[in-house]
């Protein structure tokens, strides 16, 4: 029924015309609106009317203007940063300890047999060019096959332009004409300069009479990575040469040739508690070989430490055994550790560090944290869901981690462009890793592929960091240990521990000691949180307009009730001015219209209006003739009006 | 014929109230109108409430809540200075630092020898008169003899003393005589003196050349102290002689200190690295020093991409009385910074590869007016003598140059010559050491005054590094890296290598994380003002038309209120004087006067309205036909009119 008579009425009000005009509307609206300003413009004197009237839009546009660049400002998404320091229970980190070198010497010996040879041989005639026939016609015949692939070249360039490129093994010198010479930055200013380079071929799978013929005809196929220094060329080459061999190794061999946890460990103290080799968790680290991590949380809880101090961490010895070490394919002895998180991958070649033998090694751990907002405040990723690049570390079980990321790009890369995967990286399924025999133009593929700058950009871009960032701080010191006069027992008792023999088996060269611990402030925050939230948002608009205009969001109501009031008057003033065109066809008929109701009700309220809209001395003008007596102007009846004269027109 | 009088009443009115708005006639109206019809709440309240003690509980809540109003902005205007840190990190390609490698020993000493060897003669003689030490008996007969023939000059300078349980006596080491000692006792070691320590403390003396009763005497608890500082007092003064030229050609070339370098996987060499005199370390290697307008990036993380360096150190060429540690030193900085390996140097040990990890990061402060730092250092009046962007390192080095350079007349070595001004050396200056000792105990006691000259720099670059060390080569190794590397070092040096001879270095990012900390304006105008706006608006409901309001009502209006009243006061006076001497009451003034006062008249909000309303019904009947409308805007006099008795009498008085 409501309905009804709503749909009645307005359709009453349609026919009628507005019952307000514009001028009307505005001036009601000024006077009872809640905002501070348009109040003024209304009830002062012409003077102060005009300059309230600019002050009001002056404010409004201020206002608009401000509430621009809040919400601009909140759509910037800042953060502000808190730091907490100082102690608490804290998860003691995951502790990853290698061998700098991977495998046992003794081990591999039968793999490598060929290639020490050959690099003993090739050493040799680098150092005495002129004496290398003699000491080979003693041994046996060396097996150039793996040279073949890559030989190792001296490259003289007292000429620049033809560099004269002599093979260690083939003492024919070459001429080096034209070609891909990667002569990274090695313009030689001053002559005189003699560079071992390696050559790296781009075989065209096919055969290995191919490879021979590359230094002579294929220069198209070829390039020669210079090393200034020939330590550094004879070892990298060894690295390339052995990698290939060891790739094809399967990976339970590889296990057992590296170092065991028993022999590797030798004893172990956390906290007061006494704890061995079985406390470590085995991964296969391809740089390391075996490596073991203490506390990695992937079975049991993590290990809370409570206490600061060295006396309440980690206390290790190792035996890294240097007697047994590749002679070539590592120069730095010592162990390899690495603090990091529970769970996560250790990255010992990025963030690892060395311990020396024979000394005792103090790492005293801060705990540094970055807890960072995700997107949109920054770009992060929480667990390398929606990072495009597929995470190859994820078969350890590791959460995700930008290195992580930036070696599975590399791998996956390394796929696509050369068809075998890296022997430093995991495996895709269903890929193998590179070696000379399969793959015989990898190395090619892999070095050009590891200097391009491109496809590391690539990578770059495609990983994102985590949100919350951990970093392990230490202070690291050392000092001899044993000490001269310990030295005796306590190799007597390890020998004795480890070998079951009365002989000392341990000498300086392999014993190391390790005291991992809490330092007395052990944690760092750096939280993020949101600078600008939306409450923050809401409070400075209401601030802003409440500062100029003294408005809420009450006055935005209204003005929007006003602009729809306005709306539907001007609907109205179309409708009535539609009927007004049909009245004046039909005035040709009738010339002399009577007047309708709208305009009976406009002259009649107008009356009341203006008296109040004009202010004072039109009042006192149309006052006189009814003093006593003003037909009654209250707001409330305003609508009134309509609805009384409503029947009344129906009735006519 | 009604609207005769009111008309008149109102062109009076308008005549002698000139001013428009509240036309109140007094204060206390314009106060009541003002708060009737302010936009802040509470003073209305006031007004409104009937009883004495609400009013008064309200005048005190109102009153209060201007207060806190001035408290909180107070407190935010105070608090607008502040900064929000922020920390961002990013993941990128670094730029690789420029790593600069020194050896420890600056100079050659076998090269050094034609300069040195009267001042090493000298010192092996003290040591062994002293300490009954020494290296060769032959050896050492025959410079004993060389001794008493020549006489010493470094003695003669400045006498190593040793003294006898702080008796104020010492004796000379070189004559053997005991002397009374004058002057100032400087301790270098520690400030507590264990003087009933059976040890003689040895020391030396510096006078002022010019005036030989100013010594100052420098006491050490410890003999390798003293020879030390003795020594390099010497050979500070003769360095100081040799032109630069020369000195580079005596330290250490780039191919005698690189042997093997490695950047980023690939090979590089000498060309790679800047030579850098350093006055006390000699010649200096910077890696990617960004001279020839490229600088090396990674992006890569890791040791294998990092810069991986063997360094021949050369011990057997090492000054046995200068520098008593073997090895090298680096320090990892920007390409803009200067290196002060002195200071901040980390060492690097032989026969070891030392790993060192960075981690970057970058750090901005706001200058001013948020914190005292300085972007440029131009704004600091210290002339930056060092060829690189301002650090507070540099502007301290730059104050004691100038300091020293202006009262001892020249300058100090180990840093860089200002203009006009040269390195000091006692055959021109046979006073600056006594000078400089004088100078150096001021500053350290930061009575120069460079302390506070010299302020941070706002934005910083800093790599933390992680340094452990492994053994290198390794026992397995070493037979053929050593060979392979003495050939690598080329013909020149047939002898093989001695592993304690070299260094193994790497400096690599451990990530690419760059962590960048920066402060950030905390608050901005916008803020302050809503910030503004939110207090006033909490405790009054006011807004910057409140404030117009305030500004108008208690300014403007009650001050030509004021104004009216002297010009009417002054008005009555005169028509007075005028009528005391005419003798005839003029009737106007007094008519308006009452017209004003009158209270039928003053209570209106609108005295315009209402005066032509009101005014005619005493004229025409007592007795109000109909009582006036209701309307909403007179709703307020309602209330007004029944309050009139009170304010009224407080009006009038």
């Amino acid at each position: 029924m409501n309905l009804k008579k709503y749909f009645v009425r307005a359709l009453h009000r349609l026919q009628k015309g507005p019952g307000y005009t514009y001028k009307e509307l505005l001036v009601w609206y000024c006077d009872n609106t809640n905002t501070h300003g348009p109040k003024r413009i209304i009830k002062e004197g012409p003077k102060k009317k005009f300059i309230w009237f600019f002050l009001t839009l002056l404010f409004a546009s201020l206002v608009f203007w401000q509430w621009g660049i809040l919400i601009n400002t909140y759509l910037s998404y800042n953060v502000t940063s808190s730091l907490s320091i100082g102690f608490k229970t804290m998860k003691f980190p995951a502790v990853t300890v290698c061998n700098a070198n991977p495998f046992k010497y003794s081990e591999v010996k039968h793999l490598l047999k060929e290639l020490d040879r050959l690099i003993e041989a090739a050493l040799e005639r680098i150092l005495q060019p002129t004496l290398g026939n003699s000491s080979e016609s003693s041994s046996p015949p060396l097996d150039l096959h793996l040279w073949h692939q890559i030989p190792l070249v001296l490259i003289d360039e007292h000429d620049k332009d033809n560099p004269v490129i002599l093979d260690i093994f083939e003492s024919n010198l070459n001429v080096f004409a034209g070609g891909n010479q990667t002569s990274e930055g090695n313009q030689t200013s001053a002559g005189n300069e003699t560079a071992v380079g390696n050559q790296t071929s781009e075989g065209n799978q096919t055969s290995v009479g191919n490879e021979s013929a590359c230094s002579h005809q294929g220069s198209d196929n070829c390039t020669y990575r210079n090393f200034t220094s020939a330590a550094q060329a004879v070892t990298e080459w060894y690295i390339l040469q052995s990698t290939s061999i060891l790739s094809k190794v399967p990976l339970q061999e590889r296990i057992r040739m590296g170092y065991q946890a028993e022999d590797m460990i030798l004893a172990c103290l956390y906290g007061a508690e006494p704890c061995n080799y079985k406390n470590f968790t085995q991964i296969y680290h391809p740089d390391h070989g075996n490596c073991y991590i203490f506390n990695w949380g992937m079975d049991e809880e993590a290990l809370n430490s409570s206490n600061p101090g060295a006396e309440f961490g980690l206390k290790l010895i190792l035996d890294i055994s240097q007697q047994d070490y590749i002679p070539y394919l590592s120069s730095a002895a010592g162990a390899r550790l690495m603090l990091h998180q529970q769970k996560s991958f250790p990255f010992l070649k990025d963030q690892g560090i060395y311990a020396m033998a024979g000394t005792e090694t103090s790492i005293g751990v801060l705990v540094d944290e970055l807890e960072r907002m995700g997107y949109p405040y920054s770009d992060c990723t929480m667990n390398g869901s929606d990072v495009p690049v597929k995470n190859l570390y994820s078969q350890y079980n590791t959460s995700y981690s930008i290195q992580a990321c930036l070696r599975s790009c590399f791998q996956n890369h390394m796929i696509e462009i050369c068809g075998c995967g890296h022997y430093m990286f995991p495996l895709p399924e269903g890929v193998n890793y590179c070696n000379n025999e399969d793959n015989p133009g990898w190395a090619y593929c892999y070095s050009s592929l590891r200097s391009s700058i491109s496809d590391r950009q690539i990578c770059i871009d495609s990983c994102k960091e985590t949100c919350n960032d951990t970093q392990y701080k230490m202070t690291i010191s050392m000092a001899d240990w044993p000490s001269e006069a310990s030295e005796d027992w306590i190799f007597h008792i390890l020998s004795y521990e480890r070998d079951m023999s009365t002989n000392v088996t341990l000498d300086r060269n392999g014993i190391i000691k390790l005291n991992i611990y809490f330092q007395e402030y052990n944690y760092r925050t750096i939280s993020e949180s949101a600078a600008t939230t939306i409450v923050w948002l809401l409070s400075s608009l209401g601030g802003q307009f409440g500062f100029w205009m003294g408005g809420s969001v009450l006055c935005l109501i209204e003005f929007g009730e006003i602009i729809i009031d306005s709306l539907w008057i001007t609907i109205i003033n179309v409708i009535s001015w539609c009927k007004g065109l049909k009245q004046k066809r039909a005035q040709a008929r009738y010339p002399d219209a009577p007047p309708t109701v709208s305009e009976l009700v406009e002259a009649h309220t107008n009356l009341g209006f203006q008296l109040e809209d004009t202010g004072v001395l039109p009042r006192d003008e149309a006052l006189p003739p009814e003093p006593g007596t003003p037909p009654p102007n209250y707001d409330s009846l305003r609508v009134q009006p309509l609805d009384v004269l409503g029947p009344d027109s129906d009735a006519e | 014929a009604a609207a005769a009088p009111g008309k008149k009443i109102t062109a009076r009115i308008k005549r002698t109230l000139p001013v428009r708005g509240p036309q109140a006639p007094t204060l206390s109206e314009l106060m009541r109108w003002y708060c009737l019809n302010t936009n802040t709440h509470g003073c209305r309240r006031i007004v409104v409430s009937r009883g004495r003690l609400r009013r008064f509980l309200w005048i005190l809540l109102t009153l209060g809540a201007v207060g806190l109003i001035l408290w909180q902005c107070a407190e935010l205007l105070v608090n607008y200075y502040s900064a929000s840190v922020s920390v961002t990190v990013q993941f990128q390609k670094l730029p690789f630092p420029a790593v600069t490698i020194c050896n420890i020993n600056p100079y050659k000493y076998s090269s050094m020898k034609d300069y040195l060897s009267e001042l090493d003669k000298e010192t092996k003689k003290a040591l062994e008169t002293f300490y009954g030490f020494s290296e060769g008996k032959s050896k050492v007969r025959r410079s004993v003899d060389e001794w008493n023939s020549t006489g010493s000059d470094f003695f003669e300078q400045i006498p190593l003393l040793k003294f006898e349980d702080f008796s104020k006596t010492a004796t000379d080491l070189r004559s053997g005589q005991k002397r009374k000692i004058e002057g100032n006792v400087f301790h270098k070691d520690s400030s507590i003196v264990n003087s009933g320590d059976s040890n003689d403390i040895i020391g030396f003396q510096l006078c002022d050349a010019n005036n030989s009763s100013e010594c100052a005497i420098y006491t050490f608890s410890s003999g390798v102290n003293a020879i030390q500082e003795w020594y390099k007092l010497h050979y500070m003064n003769i360095m100081a002689q040799i032109p630069l030229e020369t000195k580079e050609k005596l330290s250490y070339s780039a191919d005698d200190l690189l042997l093997t370098c490695f950047f980023d996987g690939l090979s590089c060499d000498k060309r790679h690295f800047t030579r850098f005199h350093h006055p006390l370390h000699g010649n200096c290697y910077t890696f990617n020093s960004g001279e020839n307008g490229t600088i090396l990036s990674t992006s890569t993380g890791g040791s294998e991409y990092g810069l991986q360096v063997v360094l021949y150190i050369g011990e057997a060429d090492y000054n046995p009385f200068l520098v008593t540690s073997t090895g090298a030193k680096i320090i990892v900085h920007d390409q803009n910074e200067y290196p002060f390996i002195e200071d901040i140097g980390t060492e690097i040990e032989t026969a070891a590869a030392t790993s060192i990890g960075m981690h970057f990061t970058r750090s901005r402060k706001l200058s001013k007016p948020y914190s005292d730092c300085t972007e440029t250092g131009a704004d600091i009046p210290v002339e930056n003598l060092y060829n690189k962007s301002y650090s507070l390192q540099i502007c301290l080095h730059s104050c004691f140059q100038k300091a020293m350079v202006d009262s001892c007349g020249c300058a100090q070595y180990a840093q860089p010559l200002p203009a006009g001004a040269e390195y000091c050396n006692y055959k021109k200056n046979p006073n600056w050491m006594y000078c400089y000792y004088r100078l150096h105990e001021k500053f350290v006691k930061e009575q120069l005054g460079c302390q506070q000259i010299c302020k941070d720099a706002c934005s910083f670059k800093e790599w933390a590094l992680t340094t452990s060390i492994a053994q290198w080569p390794s026992t397995v190794s070493e037979d053929w890296m050593l060979r392979v590397l003495s050939w690598d070092k080329g013909q020149k040096i047939n002898k093989k290598l001695n592993k304690t001879d070299l260094a193994n270095l790497m400096v690599f990012y451990k990530d690419l994380n760059e962590r960048f900390i920066s402060e950030n304006p905390a608050n901005t105008l916008v803020i302050l003002l809503s910030n503004f706006g939110g207090q006033l608006g909490l405790w009054m409901s006011c807004s910057v038309v409140c404030v117009i309001e305030i500004v108008e009502v208690f300014f403007i209006d009650s001050l030509s209120i004021v104004m009216r009243r002297q010009w009417q006061k002054a008005k009555k006076w005169w028509n007075n004087r005028k009528r005391d001497r005419a003798g005839k009451a003029p009737q106007a003034g007094d008519l308006e006067r009452q017209g004003h006062d009158n209270p039928v008249c003053i209570d209106e909000d609108l005295p315009t309205f209402n005066t032509a309303l009101r005014l005619p019904l005493p004229q025409d009947s007592p007795l109000p036909r109909t009582p006036p409308p209701n309307y909403s805007t007179l709703r307020l006099e309602a209330a007004f009119t029944e309050q009139l008795p009170d304010t009224l009498e407080v009006g009038q008085r």
